[in-house]
């Protein structure tokens, strides 16, 4: 059994029982039978199989095909359309009628399943199911009068208030501001949670540490948009952007049934969970012109299980021709001096001029040549706070970022260059957080994916910090001569005291080091309404750019790749100016002593 | 001399009209579809019916102009023209099937305009002439949308030059005829397998570069023909060549399970 397998949560606690792998292995199965992605986990002791509409709890005590059975029985549900929220919203509190529902439609949404594994037939009852029509008229029958066996054990149990948290964070995604319809989410969430047995209260209590600056200026407003606090009625912002903070709180308390942890707040088992060795660097004081040396600890973490999540990848299709240009690969070049292959016309031509009697061309065979600049990327995602930001096309600037990270990993990776993807975010000088989310080694492959969704955004941006630590990794794990760092950030530098000037002076000062090391440095960003001033004053003279959505990144990204590239090769060529004349210098006094 | 009989193909939609209707206008055709959903069938039931024969060109990267179109070679002292396969169709008036061409390189494709076009010519530089296209011969290329490699496009001065016929994977009824016929299966073991070809298909973002094709549905049956057990079969068959993601190969074998009996 794969090592990666074995990280699932069950209901909050880490179990790495065999049972969970297994389990985990039944999310294509789940997938394919409801036509979208879903996620299967197993579920808390004692629970029947239900689902949230994104992930299916899988009874854990089940044997191995009835799990599948149940995972199944679940996945045509969300398939047949028969936990819309329209629905589950007048199952409510009501359990009986929730259990007579699903005795009823589980049949019609297992016998309306075009895709139903054979074996799965013999459960659905055609009598039920004939007579239903839909969802609706399941409804009507499970609210009637009519005696109705209980469902069999492989339908599980359908969780109305759990639904309905996960379909509306779901909901306000993809929902605009002018199609709202129905109740704001925190309106319809709030009195279902009300007997919600896993302790709504500590979620929306929140474990807010007191805010550095607090107030309710406008970086006291920020700060507190960054740890996700609850807006005002009369914030402003269209309800879109209501939602999405909404849907940060729910984020967290819904993966984890047991004890639920705040995600931007959870300082302190953050800093737990971390691995106590961490790298300091130095930070620039703008004000005293001089540096603080091992001023910040970055900690690097590998994701803990309940920070997976899947994600729809782009492929990165439209990236590759312009990345591509930057090199033309291995290519067989004809007419060479030497080779591994004749090359029939020259050696033709060749032959023909000797027979006219002049001087044949020798110069006869096809030769493999590797042109490609040997380049390894790493991607510096921001995930601090800010990026939960609302951006354009009714997405965050999280996602807008992290579809663009992942763009650019693909098309990267696919081009055979090596790229590593790192998220960070930071709690003060003492915490910076750096979350591999793909080394240059690892292979982009689920484990990839499942951590770069699991991504939530949270907490600060010390910025410096990250681009020095981005520029040692880079340095120690590239491998290659050619070396880039991409940071995709909305460029807000703040942290616990670091904001303003000085936070800027030291972002900007950290690439000039990391382009003195002859890295090529590149930042993006995407979906971010800052002011083009502020990104300037942030990342200096290394090439930037601010695009409102990844899909405007393929026209932009080969100059910006060169550019980047451009500088740091101009760096080289100073640096071997320096050593040159280092050297020169040390050769005359030699010869003076 | 009896003719081969005609290579097994079960028409879609109404691709087999749209082929035959170009054809007899001297259109060039441009296929489109994924992997392993027959379009190199198509051709070769078309050239059967047509009556014309096919050569068939796999497109890669080094293909140059002059693999195409044609060389001179030595021979005894003496240089001597060679025809490149489509040279060769454009006189005898064949069918060229360029399988692939977007993995022929851009430069390399550009000669095939004249050919595609209304002047139906094809200009041989080294000899210093232009060919007129013989009657019958037809300038087929693949091409698949999805596929996933370096740089690959095809140019807008290239397909629109052609006529599109999109294929895709047929409907569950078809598959299972054509699965049945290819592999040698009754329709039970067929429609087992289509179903579980039909499922991976829904899968979205999965980790799959591709889905099942009718072809690796075939490669399965015909294991099941062979006495495999259909799950042995599909794990063979299709779950190995689909991923080397473990995690990704691990949940297509669940989908075996669960969509397949132990055995036959």
């Amino acid at each position: 059994m794969n090592k990666y397998l074995v990280n699932i949560t069950v209901g909050g606690v880490v179990d790495e029982s065999a049972v969970d792998g297994r389990v985990a292995r039944l999310r294509l199965l789940a997938s394919a039978i409801a036509g979208r992605t879903l996620e299967v986990v197993a579920a808390a002791a004692g629970e029947r199989t239900w689902t949230d509409g994104t992930t299916v709890f899988v009874e854990a005590r089940a044997r191995p095909a009835e799990q599948a059975r149940m995972v199944a029985v679940q996945a045509s549900l969300l398939g047949a359309g028969s936990l819309e929220p329209t629905i589950v919203r007048q199952l409510g509190r009501r359990p009986t009628l929730a259990r007579r529902y699903l005795a009823v439609e589980g049949h019609r949404a297992l016998a309306a399943n075009d895709v139903l594994p054979p074996a799965l037939r013999s459960l659905v009852d055609r009598r039920v199911a004939g007579g239903v029509g839909g969802a609706e008229e399941s409804l009507t029958i499970a609210r009637g009068r009519r005696a109705i066996d209980d469902p069999p054990a492989s339908f599980g149990a359908i969780r109305p208030r759990r639904l309905l948290v996960s379909v509306e964070r779901t909901e306000a995604a993809a929902r605009g501001p002018d199609q709202a319809g129905g109740a704001p989410p925190d309106e319809a969430a709030g009195p279902l949670d009300e007997d919600d047995a896993d302790g709504a209260d500590g979620r929306r209590a929140g474990h807010l540490p007191s805010s550095p600056v607090g107030g309710r200026g406008a970086l006291g407003r920020l700060l507190e948009r960054m740890l996700g606090a609850t807006r005002e009625p009369g914030d402003g912002g269209p309800a879109s952007a209501g939602a999405l903070t909404h849907v940060g709180r729910a984020r967290a308390g819904d993966r984890t049934t047991g004890t639920p942890t705040y995600v931007a707040a959870g300082t302190v088992d953050e800093a737990t969970a971390f691995e106590p060795r961490g790298r300091t660097y130095p930070e620039w004081d703008v004000h005293r012109k001089r540096y603080r040396p091992d001023w910040c600890t970055v900690l690097e973490r590998a994701p803990r299980p309940q920070d997976l999540a899947p994600m729809v990848m782009p492929d990165g299709q439209a990236l590759r021709r312009p990345l591509a240009r930057l090199g033309t690969g291995l290519d067989r070049t004809h007419r060479r001096l030497q080779g591994d292959d004749i090359d029939v016309d020259a050696a033709v031509e060749a032959h023909v001029e000797l027979l006219a009697g002049s001087p044949p061309d020798e110069a006869v065979y096809v030769e493999t040549l590797r042109r490609r600049p040997d380049l390894a990327v790493l991607i510096l995602l921001d995930i601090s706070g800010s990026a939960g930001e609302p951006g354009p096309a009714r997405r965050s600037v999280h996602e807008h970022q992290r579809s663009a990270a992942a763009a650019l990993a693909t098309a990267l990776h696919d081009l055979g260059d090596r790229v590593a993807v790192h998220a960070f975010n930071s709690h003060g000088r003492r915490a910076v957080h750096v979350r591999p989310v793909k080394g240059f080694d690892d292979r982009l492959d689920s484990r990839v994916v499942l951590r770069l969704g699991g991504l939530v955004p949270a907490a600060y941006t010390r910025l410096g910090a990250a681009i020095r630590h981005g520029a040692w990794v880079l340095a120690d794990r590239g491998g290659t001569s050619r070396r880039l760092l991409l940071v995709l950030s909305d460029g807000l530098a703040y942290d616990h005291g670091y904001g303003g000037r000085y936070g800027e002076a030291d972002a900007r000062r950290a690439l000039a080091e990391a382009r003195r090391r002859r890295i090529g440095c590149l930042c993006l960003s995407v979906g971010a309404a800052t002011a083009p001033a502020a990104l300037q004053r942030v990342f200096g003279t290394a090439a930037h750019a601010t695009v409102p959505t990844p899909e405007q990144l393929p026209d932009l990204i080969g100059p910006l790749f060169r550019a980047a590239l451009r500088s740091a090769e101009a760096e080289r060529h100073v640096f071997r100016r320096e050593e040159r004349t280092r050297e020169r210098l040390q050769r005359q006094m030699r010869m003076t002593t | 001399m009896t003719r081969a009989a005609r290579p097994y193909y079960v028409p879609v939609a109404i691709e087999e009209q749209i082929f035959k209707a170009a054809f007899r206008q001297g259109m060039s055709v441009l296929l489109k579809g994924p992997t392993g959903c027959g379009k190199t069938r198509l051709v070769e039931a078309m050239a059967h019916d047509l009556d014309r024969p096919l050569i068939t060109v796999a497109c890669h990267d080094d293909l140059t102009t002059a693999d195409l179109v044609g060389r001179f070679l030595l021979h005894g002292g003496e240089t001597r023209w060679v025809d490149g396969p489509l040279t060769r169709a454009v006189r005898e008036g064949a069918i060229c099937y360029l399988d692939e061409v977007v993995e022929a390189r851009q430069d390399t494709t550009v000669v095939i305009h004249p050919l595609a076009d209304h002047r139906r010519q094809l200009p041989v530089d080294r000899l210093g002439v232009v060919l007129d296209a013989a009657p019958g011969f037809c300038l087929v290329v693949s091409y698949n949308p999805g596929y996933q490699s370096v740089l690959k496009d095809l140019k807008d001065s290239t397909r629109q030059r052609m006529v599109a016929v999109e294929l895709s994977f047929p409907p569950p009824d078809v598959e299972e005829k054509i699965v049945s016929h290819e592999a040698g299966v009754d329709h039970d073991t067929a429609a087992l397998l289509v179903r579980l070809g039909q499922a991976i298909r829904r899968l979205e973002a999965a980790g799959l570069r591709e889905v099942a094709s009718t072809r690796v549905l075939i490669a399965a049956g015909r294991l099941v023909a062979e006495g495999l057990p259909p799950r042995a079969a599909a794990r063979a068959a299709v779950a190995g060549p689909l991923s080397d993601d473990a995690l990704v190969t691990a949940g297509l074998f669940e989908m075996i399970y669960a969509y397949l009996p132990v055995d036959g």
